[in-house]
């Protein structure tokens, strides 16, 4: 008996053995491509999906083959910035949030594209609305990036609720003093046996908060810094307890009274989520809302009940002075160590073609929800229009719309905006008062900017105004 | 237990070099896997590395990245929070443990099943833990907040996760779950070793049920107790997962604890340096809790 | 005065063990349920029961586009990897620590210990950089590696108390009868501590498993293991819950499934050894 079980058992233990140091070498061969292939490393947001979808025909056109990885914004950093270390190339084209563009670019992560949008006809730069552009994809007079879904930011209030409590709807031209006092009147008050709130804001930190907050800095004109971007002289002196930078965070505060509690906590779609369940009155939030909230739950396709009963009207001006909208989005890049480059570029051009994203637009799979347009042609699309009725309102937003200004791209924007983002929830929860908050954001900034080398700032500036990435563009067409 | 050694019948090099063998491959590999990040956050930790300013590292700056993690606002509060969700953690998880232990010990039909399938919690990864309560714990129409109303204790009106005065406690929580089972388990186990004649003899005595936990159950259990609380106590220590799923630390610094801190220093901010620092305060006080708690609990270990 | 097996104190126990069972069982099965929900049931309270189970978000993970199962065979290769090349090294280990008496062996033991207490997070980008310095990063093998870090001191210590329990009776009749050392480890210890190889590797096949901090910087599209999938449906513009809890519950379902078939391993496993004699 006992010899029996010692053969089996040496039989076992020998093909075990077998098997791990089989396992194990081919665990560790390298990916072998022969074909033309191209590795896209992406956020999984809406346009991930739609975009997806779309990847044969991309195949089928130029015959290269695409390694695509939809990650979540947290992983994706992650991946990121280990491979920037690294020095290794993880991917040929990146997915680039809007303030990381900058310090990609300085510290020689992504490349500028300049030379290939140039040489290339087909890319037709100038149908891109040059505020996205300037936005989203330029840094010291370089295209960066190219915009693959860019948001605005505007507000959507309910209809029905507006005509049963007798109040206006809103128009262009309005101010924020307009939008309190109607969220004053609807808070509270039961509509169709629902308690509404006037609002809804995001709470959470760093950055959803962050996020939602800047479109208010920008309206009335609070700047993080002294002179960044459009100046001749960079200066990062901090102005976060400048009197319009207490005034905005003062109102977000108001705002959060008139939204409902637990959205101390919410992140972006928990507040676009919460619209759609329709007890919030109305509220400002990234344009890529008037199309998901459509939506009853996240690529579900079913209809949500306030579908068909809301409006859409440009976010509110402070007094007199102009609006300044907040732009941001995502764009995709070339890492500086991309292994097949002119693979990397045929697939930019084509992932943000008028083509492909009116493709991504008509894709409804998982529901229709892309129209984070940056190609002005499609705005006026008829096919487009017929799914996405409010695109020529969602046009007029982009006019004037300054993504730097709302979040300036400095070089250590992620820092900056997690202290502030603490700070602002803070505000929130009721842990600090704004005067006290600002000033310790002010102070953390100064450390900060200090600590990292940026006070004063000793590199080369550059005036990125609107004007100069209008001259890039002319220069590439 | 007699502890005889194996003597050698004929005393040769190899047989006194075999131990050393044996153990060399698992010291070699785990060596070089551990020490290169360790002597990388050690050299980093007195160097500017920030990956938002430069690809490289700028220059040697000595202690003050020691002294920026020191002196920072949210170090404070994420240590105060760190030791009282790993103290509370480790007690509440212990005793709820040894309770539901001492339940199972009860030999009636039904029990082996239930102790099979209480052990499933302990088998998830954490990551869908934080997802599993963020469902519950979701103000809109969680689960959690539905019961907590039902037998009239509302949660606060931010919700559990946006009150300062909850969601410190909601991450306990969610470990709470997650653990309790493997404390149980354990602890059953340790239960099972104590000998029936042992028991008899104590009931025989006149024993209340007390003095037999305390007296005889207890002290038997506490000797595999002591790994598994040090193990939980470490692990609690650097809770980040939890946290990033369920609050990122909110509301302000109510729920931040060390692991996040460094997660965010590290892999949002970029800011290797900085990290690098926070890593090594870390380590060191992971090794004066462990030399501290090692030298008294282990004591009266064999090995 | 302990009222042994009346009525009373077993309906007090069974009324307790369902109280406990519903506790750490009743989340698990309220999450399965979000898998199969319809989404606009999954935020109704009181809750919903009497729905029509949709098997959409299993579809969309596992099928179309089916992100996920890709990710379960990449989970299933490196947990199993992970327990292979475990116990080549903690098994030999274990048995010196167990059979040896010599100096610094309660340090080892600690040191071991103590690798399981390091912050996971701090270590992320330097194992970046040293993967793709030796030309690994992106390979299961690189995980796998990593991994060894916390299997291979738990399983040291699991081991240890395995063999602590096997009589040195047993390999001394051995060695009288002129076995030689490796046909003592081969062919008497071991199969007498196969109890102990197997619950050490369901622990390191749930370890290896269940990680997702390693992943998140050593994986590459091809080699992404499941919780990372997971992570994927958390996005800022929406969060997929069917989605999550589908691809979840996949991800719940093999340690699940190892521990209650190997159960009667499970209590014999995790004294430690601790409780010997």
């Amino acid at each position: 008996m006992t010899h029996s079980n010692v053969t089996r058992r040496r039989f076992l233990g020998t093909t075990a053995g077998f098997a791990g140091a089989a396992a194990l070498g081919s665990l560790a061969a390298p990916a072998i491509a022969q074909e033309r292939s191209v590795r896209v490393l992406t956020v999984g947001d809406p346009f991930q999906y739609s975009l997806r979808e779309l990847l044969p025909e991309f195949t089928a056109k130029t015959g290269i083959k695409v390694e695509f990885e939809g990650l979540g914004y947290d992983a994706l950093q992650a991946r990121l910035i280990s491979s920037f270390v690294s020095k290794t190339s993880d991917a040929d084209v990146i997915n680039v949030d809007q303030m990381w563009a900058g310090q990609y670019t300085d510290n020689g992560w992504i490349q500028p594209l300049n030379d290939f949008a140039k040489g290339d006809s087909d890319f037709n730069i100038n149908d891109f609305v040059p505020e996205t552009l300037h936005s989203i994809s330029t840094w010291r007079g370089n295209l960066v990036t190219v915009p693959v879904a860019s948001y605005s930011q505007g507000v959507m209030y309910r209809k029905s609720v507006f005509e049963k409590l007798g109040i206006d709807e809103p128009a262009a031209g309005w101010t924020w003093d307009q939008y309190k006092e109607i969220l004053g009147r609807i808070h509270g008050q039961e509509v169709d046996g629902v308690k509404m709130n006037g609002t809804v804001v995001c709470g959470a930190q760093p950055v959803p908060v962050v996020h939602m907050f800047s479109q208010l800095s920008a309206s009335l004109n609070a700047p993080w810094f002294k002179a960044f971007p459009g100046a001749e002289t960079w200066d990062f002196t901090p102005q976060m307890n400048s009197e319009n930078m207490k005034r905005a965070v003062s109102l977000y505060k108001e705002l959060y009274g008139l939204s409902p509690q637990e959205s101390i906590n919410y992140t972006w779609f928990d507040a676009g989520t919460r619209f759609s369940q329709a007890d919030i009155g109305m509220f400002y939030w990234w344009s890529a809302y008037f199309t998901l909230v459509n939506a009853d739950g996240y690529m579900t396709g079913a209809p949500s009940k306030v579908k068909g009963d809301f409006g859409i009207v440009p976010c509110p001006q402070d007094g007199t002075n102009p609006s300044r909208v907040s732009l941001g989005g995502w764009s995709l890049g070339m890492p500086s160590t991309a292994g097949r480059p002119e693979e990397a570029w045929e697939f930019i051009k084509w992932a943000t073609s008028a083509e492909t994203q009116k493709a991504m637009g008509l894709n409804d799979k998982f529901g229709h929800m892309f129209s984070d347009f940056s190609r002005e042609s499609l705005f006026a699309d008829s096919d487009l229009l017929e799914v996405y009725p409010f695109l020529p309102q969602a046009r007029a937003m982009l006019n004037g719309a300054d993504g730097k200004l709302a979040r300036p791209p400095a070089p250590i924007y992620t820092t900056l905006e997690g202290i502030f983002g603490l700070e602002l929830n803070k505000v929130l929860a009721g842990q600090s008062d704004v005067d006290a908050a600002l000033e310790q954001v002010n102070t953390l900034y100064t450390n900060a900017l200090s600590g990292n080398f940026m006070l004063p700032y000793v590199q080369p500036s550059f005036n990125d105004t609107f004007d100069a990435t209008k001259a890039l563009i002319a220069s590439l067409a | 237990m007699s502890h005889a050694q194996v003597a050698p019948a004929r005393p040769n090099r190899l047989r006194a070099w075999l131990p050393f063998l044996l153990i060399a491959p698992s010291v070699i590999l785990l060596l070089s896997l551990v020490l290169y990040p360790l002597l990388f956050a050690l050299k980093n930790s007195f160097y500017f590395w920030n990956l938002q300013r430069s690809a490289e590292p700028l220059q040697f700056i000595g202690l003050a990245n020691y002294k920026m993690v020191l002196s920072g606002p949210e170090f404070l509060p994420s240590l105060t929070n760190t030791l009282i969700l790993s103290v509370t953690g480790t007690i509440i998880e212990f005793a709820l443990g040894l309770a539901v232990a001492l339940l199972l010990a009860n030999r009636l039909p039904g029990m082996s099943v239930s102790r099979a399938l209480l052990i499933l919690p302990t088998t998830i990864a954490p990551v869908v833990v934080g997802f599993l309560f963020r469902y519950m714990y979701d103000p809109a129409g969680g689960l959690a907040g539905w019961l907590l109303t039902l037998i009239g204790a509302p949660p606060p009106a931010e919700g559990i996760l946006g009150s300062s005065t909850t969601a410190l406690a909601a991450i306990l929580f969610a470990d709470v779950w997650q653990w309790t089972p493997f404390f149980a388990i354990v602890l059953y186990a340790g239960l099972l070793s104590v000998s029936p004649s042992l028991i008899e003899a104590a009931r025989l005595d006149g024993a209340s049920a007390w003095t037999m936990l305390w007296r005889i159950k207890l002290p038997l259990v506490m000797k595999t107790a002591v790994i598994i609380i040090i193990l939980r106590f470490m692990q609690l220590f650097n809770t980040f997962d939890l946290v990033l799923v369920l609050t990122k630390g909110g509301p302000g610094l109510s729920s931040r604890t060390l692991g996040y801190t460094l997660y965010q220093q590290g892999l949002v901010d970029f800011n290797i340096g900085l990290a690098s620092a926070s890593t090594w305060i870390i380590v060191i006080m992971v090794n004066i809790l462990v030399t501290l708690y090692a030298a008294i609990a282990f004591k009266n270990w064999e090995w | 005065m302990i009222g042994q097996n009346t009525a009373t104190r077993k309906i007090t126990l069974y009324a307790l063990l369902a109280l406990v069972m519903l506790f750490f069982i009743g989340p698990i099965i309220w999450f399965i349920l979000l898998s199969i929900r319809p989404p606009s049931t999954a935020f109704t309270m009181p809750p919903v029961l009497n729905f029509t189970p949709d098997l959409g978000a299993f579809t969309r993970t596992m099928v179309d586009p089916g992100d996920n199962s890709g990710q379960a065979v990449n989970s299933l290769i490196v947990a199993i990897s992970a327990v292979l090349l475990n116990l080549p090294f903690s098994v030999p280990a274990a048995y010196a620590l167990s059979r040896f008496k010599f100096r610094r062996k309660k340090f080892l033991m600690l040191w071991y210990l103590s690798l399981l207490m390091a912050p996971p997070v701090a270590f992320l980008i330097p194992y970046f950089i040293l993967m793709t310095n030796v030309g690994l990063s992106g390979t299961y093998l690189s995980m796998v590696l990593v991994m060894q870090t916390l299997t291979i001191p738990f399983s040291i210590w699991l081991m240890k108390s395995f063999i602590d329990e096997v009589p040195r009776e047993i390999e001394e009749a051995a060695r009288i009868d002129g076995a030689s050392g490796w046909t003592i480890m081969f062919r008497v210890v071991l199969p007498l501590v196969m109890p102990g190889l197997i619950v050490t590797s369901m622990f390191a096949f749930v370890f290896a498993w269940n990680n997702a901090a390693f992943p998140l910087v050593l994986s590459s599209q091809r080699t992404a293991t499941l919780p990372i999938g997971t992570l994927s449906y958390f996005t800022n513009t929406g969060v997929t819950w069917g989605n999550i809890a589908a691809a979840a519950v996949v991800a719940m379902l093999p340690p699940m499934i190892i521990f209650l078939v190997f159960d009667r391993f499970v209590v014999r496993g995790l004294t430690f050894g601790a409780v010997k004699g």
